[in-house]
């Protein structure tokens, strides 16, 4: 079977499995194996079991759907990451969460910080004309 | 006339380095530009598998509903205005802002009626002139690299106030990609998802027959998740086609700027050339008069 996965970025995955489990937060979890019926379920915060032969590869989803359908599995996520390891690969997705949300505090900071500067800057340039 | 001759090349050095620096933005925002047409293409695949699969849900009973689908009578809008973090983008930040405020000035007489969400410092800096009240009470910026979870905070706040009644409907203003050289500012109800035509079933997807899917849990549970999620999909979509059109309108501001400072700089050329040729004349008049009054 075939399983892609999309993100805002684009197609993160497209591979050919053998079977996946997919486990999520509040519905715990469920095995598609091939020629499994239609299915389509959801994903808060949860991972996609990717298994081929021996290979085991994890993708850690946050906020997404999953459609299944002659054995072609569709998985929208709105945040994934791939990885070997499911606790290594959701660590990263949470740890690149909380460095942009940091990242983005700071700009704001900065960017006011230097917005009050310009003002009075502009203030003194004014009064040192007349 | 040697010293307006020395204002004139001073200007002229200071018109070549704004159309230095205007040039190089005009580049800058070229390049930005593509990259923003790219998140817009490469995000358009999620927000049709979505909509494909909602529609699937929602054609599997009609008896299925949510709050999102539904209009409720308006107590309280929350207006959203998708900006820029800087200027120098030409009419872009001005003609969202516009039209807000108009839209804003037809349905209200008060600001205690609704309430706004501004996206960009640009935005921000506008609803605190007018003295609008802000539903989020830091500043959310539209950075240039866009992602996902930047606008998370803000989605989540839409989604909550709206399933708990603090609010009933809300409008996005926002300038719509259409090529790098038209955009048009639009104005798009996001929740209520009533006359979304994104959601009509599109039964004539290629296949023979439309299989009976199985819901895990069920049907309900996966229209709660999903519709949200397509709520937020939407929005992310409207801010990067606002991205887009920030980089293509700043783009043609500065093509035009550097244009007029190129005019501009040939005009004062012109008028160097002359005021030299002046002092020249001047000069030789001088030299003349001086060895005709030897003789």
């Amino acid at each position: 079977m075939r399983i892609i996965v999309i993100n805002p970025e684009g197609e993160l995955y497209n591979e050919t499995v053998d079977y996946v489990v997919v486990s999520s937060k509040s519905l715990g979890e469920f095995a598609i194996l091939d020629n499994h019926a239609p299915l389509i379920s959801s994903i808060d915060v949860g991972y996609i079991k990717l298994v081929k032969d021996q290979e085991i590869i994890f993708t850690v989803v946050i906020n997404g759907a999953l459609e299944h359908r002659e054995n072609v599995i569709n998985v929208i996520a709105q945040e994934a990451h791939v990885g070997l390891d499911k606790d290594n690969a959701m660590k990263h997705l949470e740890d690149v969460r909380k460095e942009r949300l940091e990242e983005n505090r700071q700009r704001t900071r900065d960017f006011l910080k230097a917005e009050r500067e310009l003002k009075k800057n502009l203030k003194e340039a004014q009064a040192s004309n007349r | 006339m040697p010293s307006s001759m020395r204002d004139i090349k001073k200007r002229i050095n200071a018109t070549a380095k704004t159309s230095q620096i205007t040039k190089a933005m005009h580049m800058v925002s070229a390049a930005k530009l593509k990259k923003a047409e790219r998140a817009i293409k490469s995000f358009r695949p999620l927000t049709k598998r979505l909509s494909n699969v909602l529609s699937r849900v929602l054609s599997s009973d009609h008896d299925l509903s949510h709050p999102i689908l539904e209009a409720r009578e308006i107590n309280k809008t929350v207006y959203v205005i998708i900006s820029s973090d800087r200027g120098l983008a030409g009419p872009y930040n001005n003609s969202v802002f516009k039209k807000a405020e108009k839209y804003i000035n037809e349905h209200h007489q008060s600001n205690d009626e609704f309430e706004v969400a501004a996206l960009g410092f640009k935005a921000f800096s506008f609803a605190k002139r007018r003295g609008y009240r802000l539903i989020h009470d830091e500043v959310i910026q539209v950075r240039d690299d866009v992602q996902f979870i930047d606008f998370q905070q803000i989605s989540d706040t839409f989604i909550k106030g709206y399933l708990s009644g603090k609010f009933d409907e809300i409008i996005v203003f926002y300038n719509h990609f259409i090529n790098t050289l038209q955009h048009e500012v639009k104005q798009t109800t996001l929740i209520p998802l009533e006359h979304n035509p994104l959601l009509d079933y599109d039964s004539n997807d290629g296949s023979t027959y439309t299989p009976i899917y199985y819901y895990e849990p069920n049907a309900h549970k996966v229209l709660q998740d999903l519709l949200p999620m397509y709520v937020v999909n939407l929005f992310y979509g409207m801010i990067l086609e606002a991205k887009a059109t920030e980089h293509a309108s700043r783009m043609t501001a500065m093509k035009s700027a550097t244009d007029n400072a190129e005019e501009l700089i040939s005009d004062l050329q012109l008028k160097y050339n002359r005021a030299r040729q002046d002092a020249i004349t001047t000069e030789l008049t001088d030299i003349i008069g001086g060895a005709e009054a030897l003789d």
